[in-house]
């Protein structure tokens, strides 16, 4: 893979024929992707999603000691409001002095979209430069911008010769692509192009002598790379880092959280470990392309059966599959003891997932161990790297997949149907799903433990004080009126899918 | 010329009209826009305003027509069609509102001419033009105000001499706006008159449709809901008054004094109106006659944010609190050109506490602190330094950084409100006003 060459990476629907809109079994989905032919559906009614420029910002918003410069009418990146408060504290976790989060909006209005927004790109990138003097710049771009035809790379690569703050033009317009998870590839691409070492740099380190040298070398052949996600916690971190370094291996979390000035190390590592296959194979092969690092890209290490094989994955390079393997039994005999109370509450009890295809398929896996059954599941996007997951899933056959980005009234119209006893789901359908009266489980969260054998202990934990008292929802539920006419109930949830184009 | 903006506080006009038409009873808002206008607004509006929550069908339910790069090449006006046929097989709506982003405005869709053929359908579909570089939140607000005023209330000859709308308080821009708009109706009923507020409890879309026998439109704002006052005149024959959103005594009994003048009330049963709610006003507020006194309450002050609360939140502070509200930045987005500004400027004048507050119009969160340098002497040095303290931070989310910085306590009251929880709670009025004192007075006392 090498796209690196390009101003902007290519969509999703081109590089992965990803898919965001699906109705049918497990079964079906995964026969349907391995023929390669879900690109392409689309919906005929359909609700609002977030596009690029906003997942981006879910990443772009983690960094440290940056600014960003949302180039864009002035409601672009408004929804950073609902992390600006919280980023800070979640940044100070791992820099006690980290500035909470900083954006500027260009602000184009009406003659800008005639006249062209260069001019205040210029003037808004400056501004950041000398108001905050951050290590980098980040500039999301958004459609407008693009439609008018600003050159934001050109502005920028004149600006760069002026500022000491490393430019990163990232190129995330929404109107681009369905594939909200495209955003995955336009920061990484942005990072790859702009903070990675240069080729002509000089070599910075100065090493003393041999031992020295020989000492480094030995680091570095010790040394994983984990691509941490948004959605994840510290306590996320914290747990994979715990496993990770008792079987001897040094630990570096990228690219969330970080200043940008890490990813010049990026380099300095033997193995790059991702934890969600479709956030991070653009990133892990061009790394590959580039340094020849080779990658680990296959488990989210979400639930036990995923977790040892995340664990196994990255033991078999650096082969200490044995010693893995004895800390993986003696973790998970542990951990099974542990969840015994919860699992005899849990046992028998049936669950709708949604969010994002590995965190459901990889949750999915969680409930299972816990006896709870899963009756369908929602994945935000669908693409290959989720076939293994669905192959795995026992009686996938029976178990209903829906790929929707959002699209709560086909939820809906699932749930009045399945009427599970548990949602687990994502933010934004959280409240959707709560008025049909169901206890919700939210799939992520930054202040708990949900990946590893320590997350698995913690999701059941939760699980099981949620369901003691479900009567905040059912309440809700008694009194609010989702707002589909009653005849949508009784239809196909999956009618306004158009796979017309699939039949031809 | 515009320029960009340090962490705005508002979105752009398509947020203003989402947040606007889900505030009215039934409403449904069809996005025609690229898909993710939609989530970022949603997104925005939930965690900006309090936790407002996605509504009836707000959030990810609101139906949109996500264009994607075919429709931007081909156009996606039949793709509008198609959306808008099937929202009404689904959505269950009293008034479906179309309402359009910047790209499809930019590629020249013709958005009216789409929703017209829906024209039969036994609920109205409207629609309007609210692409984001048209403006902010504000401009969304104003323009949805418009189109209702002109194409969904009816024309009638007959007016109600007991009748007056109410509007200029901006549903989301205004976290409390609800609750605040509650407060000022039950004022001006005390008054004498049925009054449509269009956002507020128990309003019904038939109270908007038969809102032209008004005889007067009361609008809360210098500037909020002006130009829709203007077409509703226009268009209606109702006149429109323009009033300043009141917190606290002086600025209530100036609020009911200009409506009762305007509407011909006697003078002698306001007065006594006023007269009864300051008392009340008093029963509560003379608590604090030994806790203020006690431990010295008197304060300095910073005020961020839009105009409505800007004026409103000062003019309490110095008339009501006896505080020192030396800073006063207002975040809207203003040009020098149309007038506003010297309007806006003299709502900080004669004041009844001779109290003078600096003024200045600013949009970016990191200038805050630049202003408050530039009126407030830094300490050189001295052993002696007159600081700027005990103070207190009245903005938004964005001035708690501010606030640590300056080591002074913070409570949020203007857009975004992100770190409250916002219910039917209201500051304007006789009893906002000691809402908001128990609120800012309850961070004071907050370690006792």
């Amino acid at each position: 893979m090498d796209y690196i060459r390009e101003k902007a990476p290519p969509v999703r629907e081109d590089r992965l024929k990803a898919c965001n809109a699906f109705g049918g079994s497990c079964c079906e989905l995964g026969n349907q992707s391995k023929k390669g032919c879900l690109n392409g559906i689309k919906r005929t009614f359909a609700q609002t999603q977030g596009c690029q420029l906003n997942l981006s910002l879910a990443i772009l918003n983690t960094l440290r000691d940056v600014v960003i410069v949302v180039h864009a009418p002035i409601g672009c990146g408004g929804s950073s409001v609902a992390v600006a408060g919280i980023s800070k504290g979640f940044k100070r976790l791992r820099d006690p002095y980290a500035k909470g989060l900083i954006w500027l909006n260009t602000n184009l209005d009406e003659a800008d979209v005639i006249n062209g927004g260069e001019e205040k790109l210029r003037e808004a990138v400056l501004f950041a430069e000398n108001e905050f003097r951050p290590s980098a710049i980040v500039v999301a771009n958004s459609c407008a911008p693009a439609i008018i035809g600003d050159d934001v790379d050109g502005v920028l690569s004149q600006l760069q010769s002026q500022i000491t703050a490393k430019i990163v033009p990232v190129h995330c317009e929404g109107f681009k692509t369905k594939i909200m998870a495209s955003a995955y590839d336009a920061v990484y691409h942005g990072i790859l192009r702009n903070l990675l070492r240069k080729d002509d740099d000089e070599e910075n380190k100065i090493i003393e002598d041999d031992l020295e040298l020989i000492k480094e070398q030995y680091r570095v052949s010790r040394t994983v790379n984990i691509l941490n996600v948004s959605s994840m916690s510290i306590f996320d971190e914290k747990e994979l880092r715990k496993t990770l370094e008792g079987l001897g291996l040094k630990v570096n979390f990228l690219p969330c959280y970080s200043h940008p000035d890490d990813f010049e190390r990026v380099e300095e590592a033997a193995l790059n470990v991702s934890i969600c296959a479709t956030h991070d194979d653009y990133f892990v092969e061009h790394l590959k392309e580039k340094y020849g690092i080779p990658f680990v890209l296959r488990s989210i290490p979400i639930g036990i059966k995923n977790t040892n094989k995340w664990i196994l994955d990255v033991a078999k390079f650096f082969r200490i599959d044995e010693e893995a393997q004895r800390y993986i039994d003696s973790e998970t005999r542990e951990l099974e003891k542990a969840i015994e109370p919860f699992k005899k509450v849990l046992e028998g009890k049936t669950a709708f997932l949604a969010g994002g295809e590995m965190r459901v398929l990889g949750t999915a896996d969680v409930l299972h161990s816990l006896g709870i059954k899963v009756l369908g599941m929602k994945g935000y996007h669908y693409d290959k790297f989720g076939d293994d997951l669905l192959d795995e899933l026992p009686e996938n056959e029976k178990v209903i997949f829906n790929v929707a980005t959002g699209q709560p009234f086909e939820q809906a119209n699932l749930l009045e149907s399945l009427k599970p006893d548990i949602y687990v789901g994502h933010i934004g359908g959280n409240g959707w799903a709560a008025k049909h009266g169901v206890p919700v489980f939210p799939i992520f969260g930054q202040a708990v433990n949900y990946m590893g054998y320590g997350g698995v202990y913690e999701i059941a934990r939760r699980l099981a004080r949620l369901i003691r008292n479900p009567i905040f929802n059912k309440n809700l539920s008694n009194y609010t009126k989702l707002p589909y006419f009653d005849k949508w109930y009784k239809e196909d949830p999956f009618k306004y899918i158009d796979d017309s184009f699939l039949k031809n | 010329m515009s320029k960009f903006v340090d962490r705005p506080r508002y979105l752009c006009a398509l947020s203003g009209a989402i947040g606007t038409i889900n505030a009215l009873p039934g409403g449904v808002p069809i996005l025609h826009a690229a898909a993710g206008c939609g989530g970022n607004i949603g997104n925005a509006l939930n965690a900006g305003a309090g936790y407002l929550g996605s509504g009836y069908c707000s959030g990810q339910s609101l139906p949109s027509s996500n264009v994607y790069e075919n429709e931007i090449v081909f156009g996606g006006e039949l793709r509008l069609q198609e959306q808008v046929e099937n929202t009404l097989k689904v959505i269950d709506g009293e008034l479906y509102f179309v309402v359009t982003g910047c790209m499809v405005e930019m590629i020249g869709d013709d958005t009216n001419s789409v929703v017209k053929k829906f024209k039969n359908h036994d609920k109205p579909v409207l629609s309007a033009e609210t692409g984001g570089f048209k403006g902010n939140s504000y401009k969304g607000y104003d323009i949805i105000l418009e189109t209702l005023f002109r194409e969904f209330v009816k024309k009638t000859d007959e007016k109600n001499s007991k009748v007056v709308n109410l509007w200029g308080i901006v549903p989301v821009q205004d976290v409390f706006w609800k609750g605040n708009i509650k407060i000022l109706k039950t004022l001006i009923e005390k008054l004498g008159y049925k009054v449509n507020t269009f956002f507020g409890d128990g309003e019904t879309l038939d109270n908007l449709r038969d809102s032209g026998e008004a005889i007067l439109n009361i609008v809360v704002s210098d500037i909020y809901g002006i130009e829709p006052a203007k077409v509703f005149e226009e268009e209606h024959n109702v006149p429109y008054i323009s009033v300043q959103f009141p917190i606290g005594t002086y600025a209530t009994e100036d609020f009911i004094n200009a409506i009762a003048d305007r509407l011909g009330i006697d003078k002698k049963f306001t007065d006594k109106l006023i007269y009864d709610e300051k008392k009340q006003f008093y029963s509560y507020f003379e608590r604090l006659a030994d806790i203020y006194n006690d431990i010295d309450l008197q304060r300095y002050a910073v005020i961020v944010g839009e105009v409505n609360y800007a004026q409103a939140l000062t003019k309490f502070l110095a008339d009501d609190l006896g505080w020192l509200p030396e800073l006063v930045v207002i975040t809207d987005l203003l040009n020098d050109t149309d007038g506003y500004k010297d309007i806006i400027k003299s709502r900080f004048t004669n004041y009844i506490s001779e109290f003078t507050p600096n003024v200045v119009f600013d949009t970016d969160t990191s200038s805050v602190k630049k202003h408050l340098n530039k009126i407030w002497k830094q300490n050189d040095g001295s052993k002696y330094y007159d600081g700027f303290n005990p103070a207190f931070i009245l903005g938004s989310a964005f001035e708690r950084d501010l606030a640590d910085d300056l080591g002074v306590p913070h409570l949020s009251v203007t857009y975004p409100i992100s770190n409250r929880i916002v219910l039917d709670r209201a500051y304007a009025g006789f009893n906002g006003a000691l809402s908001l004192t128990e609120d800012i007075l309850s961070v004071l006392v907050n370690g006792r």
